[in-house]
């Protein structure tokens, strides 16, 4: 209706979506520092116009939505560089610690089993000396010994790892519970036609904290989520979270369970992925290379006992207690059956001169008995494996820490609040109401100047 | 076009970086080393197990050398005082053949002849660190005694095998040669011709013949030094070749582990630039916005 009335309440429309566009912009400041927020975006569209013959009039502008601004592709992007840089994180912080093992020391292994071929050398010129046979019992624990603290250090790691495991499970249950809490209210919100904001944002959060921690899967639907791992697994349902359970096996290391089914080998992402890989392949791996190691050199030198003769004219017997048969367990497991030096079996011939058997065992350091290679080769090429594993892990991690920057800077110059812009929106809105105010005044008075007219004048 | 609002984590995480470059560079001049760990360069690290292996290996190699060295040099000086005994035999015994000495005389030559033997039997018995040098492999048995039911006046309890010592990559040496071969060899047995100069002193026959004995096994234990002369060379060209074989590995080993250090300072240099530019940038970002111009 045209009408004075009518300006009124189109200026006071004005007045309204101008003081709700600035508190979305005050909204915007306020959460300038808080990781995650969308800045809003106040969406002001014209109200519906009437028509009085032959005009169509309009009836001011309200505000109908505000929005998050957030790119949904981006934020997978940023999900799946999660899971990668959380699974190269775990991995190279567990083989830098598992590298340290196979730095050369005074007592690493491959220094060990050169000293213990450097005794049998001095044996083999002095093979009646009683000190030098003594010399070569000590060079054999301390190889024995070598072997064993570094299996020990491995299963310790393999420990503390699986410890690992079991708090990481927690963590992502606990944000599964998270995420399925958001969802009820989301969907709330969504149902009645709001929009949720900065629900979505503490969602999202949450998303990208649990994508580091496991692979996840996102499948949208009808105003909530469906959240899942790689393989299908479910975390989240709508308001549901489906919580995961770990088991220890026959091992001691615990398995990861979802609904009763082991699911632990198909985690492949995520720093859980990371961890289950670096306990269950990785080094696993490592020690059975340290076992054939170690089954091969004393199943080889006590080959070679058996065909000599000691100091005393009897055949050798082992100078190491066999290793286990098939070999799991023999690096932790490693040690000297003999105690008696003169028990040593240098000689070839029975006398307690000859060194000939002497000689034979330090042949051994040139045979290519260990899997085709000599015992120094096989360990070199060890420490080359471990080595290579973590430099080209690291150099993985830091590429997709590069990756996930960029993304990131993209994700902040779309959605991130930028002070300048606000400010310049507040003094446009501030403007704009100062307008509407001034209409309002100009109503009132040309409002007092219709009741001032003397009209009807009787 | 919008841009990054917030560029502080970004310059935060570069800080980071250039830190840790620096505390890298730091621990190379400090420690000398560029391969500290494995991953640092695996193919140096495999490498290096290598190189450390061989040179304990070859020092191990030099220790072996001077034992063997010690036992060989003993070996060849008394080898050097059997022969000057053989010789004074020989001259006693060409004195004796003279057919103008009397029994007493030859019973005189008879007995220093005796000292001889015995002076031969201990000189045969050369023991180095506890082992007995002419006994083959039977080294903690005394190998000669003296016998007067045996034919040559001693009997033998060694035996005639050698040993052989690995000193180097596809290098072994034999180290001893038995006394069968050097004193009791058939057909130029020391004792038997020793012996028979006894015999024949105490006989008055046979003499000359005797002599001949002497020589010929004198001839031959000359001959058969020259295992310990070959010997000494050997093992002399093997501790020159080792040494120089060392100092190869070591210049290897810096090679490939050794921090370049003119490199890893100027690389220092130019990362503590970096940082501090970078510090410089970050205290700088702190730039005011619209909000502090509006009044």
């Amino acid at each position: 209706m045209s009408s004075l009335n009518a300006s009124l309440a189109i200026a006071l429309s004005g007045l309204t979506a101008e003081q709700r566009a600035l508190e979305a912009t005050t909204n915007n400041v306020a959460n300038v520092n808080t990781p995650g927020y969308s800045r809003q975006v106040p969406n002001l569209v014209s109200s519906d116009p009437v028509v009085i013959d032959p005009l169509t009039l309009g009836t001011g502008v309200t505000l109908e939505s505000i929005t998050s601004v957030r790119d949904p592709i981006l934020e997978s992007s940023i999900q799946q560089e999660s899971q990668t840089q959380g699974q190269l994180g775990a991995q190279v912080s567990a083989l830098q610690q598992t590298q340290v093992n196979f730095t050369t020391s005074t007592s690493d292994i491959g220094t060990e089993i050169t000293n213990f071929f450097n005794s049998i050398n001095q044996l083999s010129a002095s093979p009646a000396d009683l000190s030098v046979r003594q010399g070569v019992l000590t060079a054999a624990d301390n190889l024995a010994a070598s072997f064993n603290s570094t299996a020990n250090n491995l299963t310790q790691q393999q420990t503390s790892l699986d410890q690992n495991v079991v708090e990481t499970v927690g963590q992502i249950n606990q944000l599964s519970q998270q995420i399925a809490q958001l969802n009820g209210k989301i969907s709330q919100l969504q149902g009645a036609g709001e929009s949720a904001g900065s629900f979505v944002d503490q969602r999202q959060q949450a998303i990208d904290q649990l994508s580091s921690l496991v692979d996840v899967s996102v499948i949208p639907s009808n105003n909530t989520l469906t959240l899942t791992t790689a393989n299908g697994t479910p975390l989240v349902m709508g308001t549901q979270s489906f919580q995961l359970q770990t088991q220890a096996n026959a091992a001691g290391l615990h398995e990861v369970y979802a609904q009763g089914v082991d699911i632990t080998s198909q985690i492949t992402s995520g720093s859980l992925g990371g961890t289950l890989q670096v306990r269950d392949q990785q080094i696993p791996g490592i020690e059975s290379q340290l076992d054939t190691l170690a089954a091969g050199l004393a199943n080889e030198v006590n080959g070679v006992q058996a065909a000599g003769y000691d100091l005393n004219g009897t055949a050798g017997t082992n100078l190491f207690n066999p290793p286990p048969a098939g070999g799991t367990g023999a690096a932790a497991s490693l040690s000297v059956a003999i105690t008696d030096p003169a028990l040593i079996a240098a000689s070839s011939d029975g006398t307690s001169g000859s060194n000939g058997n002497a000689e034979k065992m330090y042949a051994l350091s040139s045979q290519t008995g260990i899997n085709g290679q000599t015992p120094t080769d096989y360990y070199s090429g060890v420490v080359f494996n471990v080595g290579n594993d973590v430099a080209n892990a690291t150099a993985e991690q830091s590429a997709s820490t590069q990756v996930l920057q960029q993304l990131n800077d993209q994700r902040a110059s779309i959605s991130g609040v930028s002070l300048d812009q606000e400010a310049a929106n507040m003094v446009q809105y501030q403007n704009a109401y100062a307008a509407s105010a001034q209409v309002v005044t100009t109503i009132n008075t040309m409002m007092y100047d219709v009741l001032q007219m003397n009209v009807l004048n009787g | 076009m919008r841009v990054n609002p917030n560029p502080l984590p970004d310059l935060l995480a570069a800080l980071e970086q250039t830190q840790q470059q620096i505390n890298t560079d730091l621990q190379q001049i400090s420690s000398g080393q560029s391969v500290t760990v494995p991953s640092d360069n695996p193919g140096a690290a495999a490498a290096l197990v290598q190189n450390a292996a061989q040179t304990s290996t070859a020092d191990q190699f030099l220790r072996s050398i001077g034992s063997v060295q010690g036992e060989v040099a003993s070996a060849d000086s008394t080898l050097s005082s059997v022969t000057t005994a053989l010789q004074r035999a020989i001259s006693l015994g060409v004195e004796a053949a003279n057919g103008t000495l009397n029994a007493s005389d030859r019973a005189a030559i008879a007995t220093e002849v005796q000292g001889i033997q015995t002076q031969l039997v201990s000189l045969a018995n050369l023991s180095y660190q506890g082992s007995y040098v002419f006994a083959g492999t039977a080294t903690q048995t005394v190998p000669y005694a003296l016998d007067p039911t045996s034919a040559s006046g001693v009997t033998y309890a060694g035996n005639s095998n050698t040993n052989s010592i690995t000193l180097g990559n596809d290098f072994t040496l034999q180290t001893n040669v038995p006394g069968s071969q050097l004193f009791s060899a058939a057909g130029s047995d020391v004792f038997q011709s020793i012996q028979d100069l006894l015999t024949g002193l105490q006989t008055g026959t046979g003499i000359a013949a005797a002599v001949g004995e002497v020589n010929s096994a004198a001839n031959y234990l000359d001959a058969q030094r020259v295992f310990y002369g070959n010997a000494e060379n050997q093992l002399t060209a093997q501790q020159t070749y080792l040494n120089s074989d060392t100092t190869a590995l070591a210049q290897q080993q810096n090679t490939l582990g050794g921090a370049d250090l003119a490199t890893a300072i100027s690389n220092l240099t130019s990362e503590e630039t970096a940082h501090q530019a970078t510090l410089a940038a970050v205290a700088g970002a702190n730039q005011p916005n619209l909000f502090s111009y509006l009044k």
